[in-house]
């Protein structure tokens, strides 16, 4: 079965560098895109159509949105038994960002640092644990 | 209370104080003048006495001289007393405050004049020449002479003048004794209130200067935590002199309070600034230059030339705008981080930018050992990287040549780099310090004219100067001072205290 990101970021540039990136990594995965942390709970709490969606492995989650930041989205998510075995990577400007966010021990696997340029040790070492993730 | 009336009622106390000592010493030193005029009175009184009793001893002597001789020379004494005795008894009437001596004085003179009534009769009839005065002389002789009426009288006289004599001695003796005491207790008085009040004076001035240094000293408090930097704010309960000056520093501190908090508020505000220019100016740039790489990457095979060209032009100038928004980033970060000073040798730092920013075929020149400098590294690091790297940037010679040279003058050292570039026109000697001046052409991306801006705002910062000297075709000399003492030493004191 083909693997499944949920990625959640309001920002079209990003969002086309996020994929980008993920094409690169040669692999065959499912990519759904939420432009808000709103949209993002929706695709993963409601089914449509009554027919039983699968449930994405991967979620890459941008922290500062309108509506619902990526903040107040892991913490809804996290209270949902079935959603907590999704594996979360965030999209950051800062790796303090990062440090406080793990201190507040939400479960988040991974950063990406923006901007998205890949070009940074951490970035490249998520895209490296991403591409464990979706093979 | 005002501190100025309380000084003046303290010194109207003691006023005060000094006219009792005055007026007390007075009363004394009447009472010892009246206790020794009591005592020259008794002097006195003693002497007239004796005088007194001398006179009618003479005259009782010459008295009896004239009735053994009947020679009349006999009776100068007894003559000069009848006229020099009453006014002498006045006298000494008038000297007495004692009633029993004056009763005494007066039994004497009723015996002098029963005396007197005595003798005149016998003398008269002795002078007496008609032949009935013998017989009546004689008589005399026999009734009263005989009878020892004069002797008797005598006896009296000089049996009072005992006793007056003796009351007198001994008057005397009680005044002299008087006297003493007065004059003793004088003393004594005179020294107790004298310390007194000169101990009434000290513990005053002791308490004024308590009073005035501690309020004093308050103030000194107050203004030196100002100083340093905690603005308190002091209760002041009492209304004086220095009431207006607590208001003022309490006032002050306020101020001061409110401006550093609203300076923090300000660096703050800068700081939200940077961020702003960093993050969310530079971000949509990125986004222009993502999506010409985009376009590149996607449509490599359909691009035409001219499209390409202009593509490329795109992110030229993107990227030297984002240069020249890091060059201003890094231009408002001067002066603004404090970091710590430290000694920073020169010959290691150069060494090190030469690792960094010099091509190893070329060679820089430095002149005997550059000396250390206490400062802060990061603007050293700074000055030379911008100087050595124009130096190389600029430089089209075939053989680059860098020389650095350090000068000694005194309080400061002046430092130089130069160049065999092409050297600068002297119109631009100015402009090249100023931001975002350069002589490149606007694509030349790598050269944003942050640098040589950078380099006067970090060398004017620590109180230095730079200047540039150049010959077209022969290279540039930049050339700065850089001084020995570094000018925020006191502060950098302070903040560590």
């Amino acid at each position: 079965m083909k693997k499944k990101i949920l990625l959640i970021e309001d920002d079209y540039l990003d969002v086309e560098s996020v994929k980008r990136a993920l094409k690169k990594l040669n692999l065959d995965f499912e990519i759904e895109v939420a432009h808000n942390g709103v949209d993002g709970l929706s695709i993963l709490t409601e089914s449509p159509s009554g027919k039983n969606k699968s449930m994405p492995d991967v979620i890459i989650l941008d922290i500062n949105m309108p509506k619902m930041n990526g903040i107040e989205f892991l913490r809804i998510i996290k209270s949902y038994y079935s959603l907590k075995s999704i594996k979360i990577f965030i999209l950051t400007t800062s790796a303090e960002e990062y440090d406080k966010l793990s201190t507040e021990s939400l479960g988040v696997n991974g950063y990406i640092l923006k901007p998205l340029n890949f070009k940074d040790e951490k970035s490249k070492a998520t895209l490296a644990l991403l591409t464990e993730l979706l093979s | 209370m005002n501190i100025r009336i309380q000084l003046f009622s303290g010194f109207l106390i003691l006023a005060l104080a000094f006219l009792v000592v005055f007026y007390v010493n007075q009363r004394l030193y009447q009472e010892v003048l009246n206790n020794t005029n009591y005592l020259n009175n008794s002097e006195t009184v003693i002497r007239n006495s004796n005088v007194l009793h001398k006179k009618i001893i003479e005259m009782q002597s010459g008295f009896r001289g004239f009735l053994l001789t009947g020679q009349e020379s006999f009776l100068t004494s007894y003559s000069a007393g009848i006229s020099s005795l009453p006014p002498l008894i006045t006298e000494q009437r008038s000297l007495l405050s004692s009633p029993d001596q004056k009763k005494r004085l007066d039994s004497i003179s009723t015996l002098h004049d029963q005396w007197m009534v005595y003798a005149d009769s016998l003398i008269l009839s002795k002078k007496d020449t008609l032949p009935e005065a013998e017989i009546r002389y004689k008589r005399l002789i026999d009734r009263k002479l005989k009878m020892e009426v004069g002797k008797k009288l005598n006896d009296m006289i000089s049996t009072v003048f005992l006793y007056f004599d003796d009351e007198e001695y001994n008057l005397r003796q009680k005044r002299r004794a008087v006297l003493q005491q007065s004059i003793q207790s004088t003393k004594n008085i005179s020294i107790i209130l004298s310390v007194g009040v000169i101990l009434l004076a000290f513990i005053a001035f002791l308490y004024f200067i308590k009073m005035i240094t501690g309020r004093i000293s308050q103030m000194a408090n107050l203004a030196d935590r100002i100083s340093k930097g905690s603005f308190i704010s002091m209760k002041y309960p009492k209304k004086d002199e220095f009431t207006k000056l607590v208001n003022s520093l309490n006032l002050m501190s306020e101020t001061l309070d409110k401006n550093f908090k609203e300076l923090k508020q300000k660096n703050k505000e800068l700081d939200q600034f940077a961020y702003v220019v960093s993050h969310d100016l530079k971000a949509p740039l990125r986004g222009i230059s993502n999506i010409v790489d985009w376009i590149e990457e996607d449509h490599e095979n359909d691009i035409t030339s001219p499209v390409g060209d202009m593509l490329h032009l795109i992110k030229g100038r993107t990227l030297r705008l984002e240069n020249m928004i890091n060059g201003l980033l890094e231009y408002a970060k001067i002066g603004r981080i404090k970091k710590g000073v430290e000694d920073v040798d020169l010959n290691t730092l150069i060494a090190e930018i030469k690792d960094m920013v010099v091509p190893t075929d070329v060679p820089i020149f430095i002149e005997d050992t550059l000396p250390v400098l206490k400062a802060q590294r990061i603007h050293l690091e700074q000055v030379f990287t911008n100087l050595i790297g124009n130096a190389i940037k600029y430089n089209k010679s075939n053989d680059p040549r860098i020389f650095i040279r350090s000068t000694d003058l005194g309080e400061y050292y002046q430092f130089s780099v130069e160049d065999n570039g092409p050297g600068i026109e002297e119109r631009y000697f100015e402009k090249i310090f100023e931001i975002f001046q350069t002589l490149q052409e606007r694509d030349a991306f790598e050269s944003t004219g942050v640098g040589l801006a950078i380099v006067k705002k970090i060398i004017e910062d620590n109180k230095g100067t730079i200047r540039v000297e150049s010959v077209i075709g022969k290279g540039s000399t930049f050339i700065f001072t850089w001084p020995k003492k570094l000018q925020n030493e006191k502060e950098n004191t302070a903040d560590r205290r």
